[in-house]
């Protein structure tokens, strides 16, 4: 055999193989971006707007504050990199919703997708980041079918996942011997269905006997009627799980029928106070239960981003309104997405969530401890403490109950 | 009757038909927004579904999005109870909605706003059986329904693509056959054309089941390509609105009036949304009102008045 022959194979073999691997370098090597963009929907119309804009001004309040700070520190490249939100109106529609979302990855290639308010808006999101191999940031759709074995490209960020919520209720319950025959009344709909499921799951056994279950449309704006069938039931406690306006109807029409019960339940007096004070008054919410999140509820342990008081004040000044929840829960977004640039090795959807189940659980912000479950990046943080409405001098106050470690005070059984 | 386009061997408006369901091959290779397309294309199925009931037979099923909810739902149970394979899933949904359109038939025994209100009541109801939660071992009540397993963007895509291809043979058929016409006749005048020998009732039914299994087809697609919804999402009332007000847009009893106007009021709402989304409700508001003034039988008559045929 010639040598040339020879030769001539080696130069090729290498120049093949330099290609191979520098090629592939250069590929992996990506240039870095001029900014970090972030996409989003949100709803200036339709049955979500309310919720769905303020926990968009939450994230927006985050922008402007990492902006504000020279941009998000970005360790896969070593440096801050200012943050761009681009968000998009669907109008609280699904089929908008998918082709925004779509809109977000394909055209607008963000380097985060965050989901609208809620399961609903959330929903069509689920299969379009998973096909696009793109972590969706959820921040408040709890919908347990969203979070399956199979899909690593999920994270519920801001809320935990509405099976859960009644965790807290359930074991108090279990702790009032007082309470011996409750009552459950649920609009039917994911997100307080699966509430009334777990509540019943947790109390069978128990002492406390469920002597009326009854779901009702979520569209349900009178329970005059109800009410009555409830009290026909003569039960110690009333627990009613709804939406905000099924929240506002049933208050209202508990004021109005002159039904006294030893304890009622609500869900949203805890998480969007000034509406439903405003919506019901004082004295209908005085006593009665809720689920206190921030800024009813103020976690002391922060170990990221600003405490409660601090964005109480920046938010203030910078909105001219106090923060509700929603405001809140769309702002600690903003800290898991900036935690988990901060950590993340490289800027891939993949690595991004290894660096949040990283984190996971030791990441402790103004809404509580944030801790996924590993596998389908469902929140079980974040948990719904319970409290109690007392009337104050000038206003109402939440007196905490339950869990233990976050009590501040024994109920008021009966209501007076 | 000359049912054939001269020289081109495809009935008149077939042309138009095969160049959209082309573009709609094509786009994807050039357009990553798939569903961005899937959307306009369930929409242009929509529209061309509504188009056979209101354009042939002057029936406005406010309530036609109740078929596309029960296409969905027929077909998402059908994958997840009889463990059946989307595609035939697909069948299933539209089989289910024709079966929902034969139990309401009676209403077509109204007419007018008083068929467009019973239509919409109509849908109300199967909407609020779905969703109720005594059902939930049937049709997850109100909690949703997840295709997660069955998920497949490419394949429901291309299932849009043939039911899209088959809304334009219906309504291309229609155009080019004597049902069309008798239906037309009953529209116009439906006991003149009971004189003339049309079976009014037989062929009303026909176009209202028609119109149905495009429906359900296009639901049942919807529901594999998003693969989890609530009720809400399949029932809710905007498809019904967008189906109809693009059909009046383009203009009705044609092939092309509901392309043109899907087309150009779909892609109007997306850019505007995506682009400018505070001018949305005054651009697209000032739009419907100057069609409702100046052009009430759509873009089509504007086409008619200086003799172009549509087709």
């Amino acid at each position: 055999m010639s040598i040339r022959p020879l030769l001539r194979f080696w130069l090729f073999a290498v120049a093949v193989l330099s290609v191979a691997f520098f090629g592939s370098t250069a590929v992996q090597a990506a240039p870095m971006p001029k900014e970090i963009r972030i996409g989003t929907l949100y709803a200036d119309s339709g049955p979500f707007a309310v919720s769905s804009q303020s926990q968009l001004q939450g994230l927006e309040f985050w922008v402007d504050h990492v902006n504000r700070e020279g941009g998000v520190y970005v360790k896969a490249y070593g440096r801050k990199l200012p943050v761009k939100l681009i968000a998009y109106n669907d109008r609280s529609s699904t089929t908008t919703a998918a082709t925004l979302y779509n809109q977000l990855i394909t055209q607008d290639h963000v380097n985060i997708l965050a989901a609208d308010f809620g399961s609903v808006l959330t929903s069509v999101a689920v299969p379009i980041a998973q096909e696009h191999k793109m972590l969706l940031f959820d921040q408040t759709g709890t919908g347990a079918n969203f979070f399956t074995n199979d899909n690593p490209y999920i994270v519920l960020t801001s809320l935990p996942t509405s099976g859960i919520w009644p965790y807290a209720l359930a074991d108090f319950l279990k702790t009032q011997k007082q309470i011996k025959r409750a009552a459950l009344l649920y609009a039917t709909n994911d997100f307080t269905g699966s509430q009334a499921q777990t509540l019943r799951r947790r109390l069978q056994g128990s002492h406390v006997k469920l002597v009326f279950d009854h779901g009702v449309a979520t569209s349900t704006s009178s329970y005059a009627l109800l009410l009555h069938n409830v009290q026909a039931a003569r039960p110690d406690a009333v627990i009613e799980f709804g939406f905000p306006n099924n929240d506002i109807a049933f208050l209202h029409d508990l004021q109005a029928s002159g039904m006294k019960f030893n304890m009622v339940f609500t869900i949203f007096p805890g998480q969007l106070f000034a509406l439903m004070e405003k919506s019901v008054g004082d004295q209908t919410l005085a006593y009665t239960y809720t689920y206190p999140t921030p800024p009813l509820l103020v976690y002391n342990k922060v170990n990221y981003g600003m405490g409660l008081n601090d964005f109480q004040q920046e938010f203030r000044q910078a909105n001219g309104k106090d923060p509700n929840f929603l405001n809140i829960a769309g702002f600690n977004t903003g800290l898991v997405i900036q935690k988990t640039l901060q950590t993340a090795a490289r800027l891939d959807q993949l690595a991004l969530r290894r660096s949040i189940v990283a984190f996971s659980g030791r990441l402790h912000t103004l809404n509580g401890t944030f801790k996924i479950d590993h596998i389908t990046g469902a929140q079980i943080g974040e948990n719904l403490p319970v409290g109690q409405f007392i009337p104050g001098k000038h206003a109402l106050t939440v007196r905490m109950l339950y869990p233990p470690d976050l009590a501040t005070g024994k109920p008021v059984y009966p209501a007076p | 009757m000359d049912y054939w386009a001269k020289g081109c061997g495809l009935p008149r408006g077939g042309w138009y038909s095969v160049g959209v369901v082309a573009l709609f091959i094509v786009l994807p290779f050039v357009y990553g927004n798939h569903d961005l397309l899937f959307n306009m294309m369930m929409y242009l199925a929509l529209a061309q579904g509504i188009n056979v009931l209101f354009g042939f037979t002057g029936y406005l099923p406010f309530g036609y999005v109740g078929f596309f909810g029960s296409g969905a739902y027929g077909a998402s149970l059908a994958v997840l109870l009889l463990h059946l394979p989307p595609v035939l899933a697909l069948l299933v949904g539209a089989v289910i909605a024709v079966l929902l359109a034969l139990l309401l038939a009676p209403l077509l025994r109204l007419s007018g706003a008083y068929f467009a209100i019973a239509s919409l009541a109509a849908s109300e109801v199967v909407y609020y059986i779905v969703s109720n939660p005594h059902l939930e071992s049937l049709t997850q009540g109100p909690y949703g329904i997840s295709l997660a397993r069955a998920y497949d963007a490419d394949a429901s895509y291309a299932a849009m693509v043939v039911v899209l291809a088959l809304a334009f043979g219906v309504v291309v058929y229609l155009r080019n056959s004597h049902l069309g016409l008798a239906l037309q006749a009953i529209r116009e005048e439906p006991v003149s054309a009971e004189f003339a020998g049309v079976n009014v009732v037989r062929e009303r039914t026909c176009a209202w089941l028609l119109s149905a299994a495009l429906a359900g087809l296009a639901g049942g697609t919807y529901a594999w390509h998003v693969s989890v919804f609530y009720p809400k999402s399949v029932f809710d009332l905007n498809i019904s609105v967008f189906a109809i007000v693009f059909t009046l847009f383009g203009g009705v009893a044609t092939l092309l009036g509901p392309i043109v106007g899907t087309l150009l009021l779909y892609g109007l709402y997306n850019w505007i949304g995506i682009s400018q989304p505070e001018y949305f409700q005054l651009v697209f508001g000032i739009v419907i009102v100057m069609l409702v003034l100046f052009l009430p039988n759509g873009l089509a008559s504007l086409l008619r008045r200086v003799n172009v045929h549509v087709p």
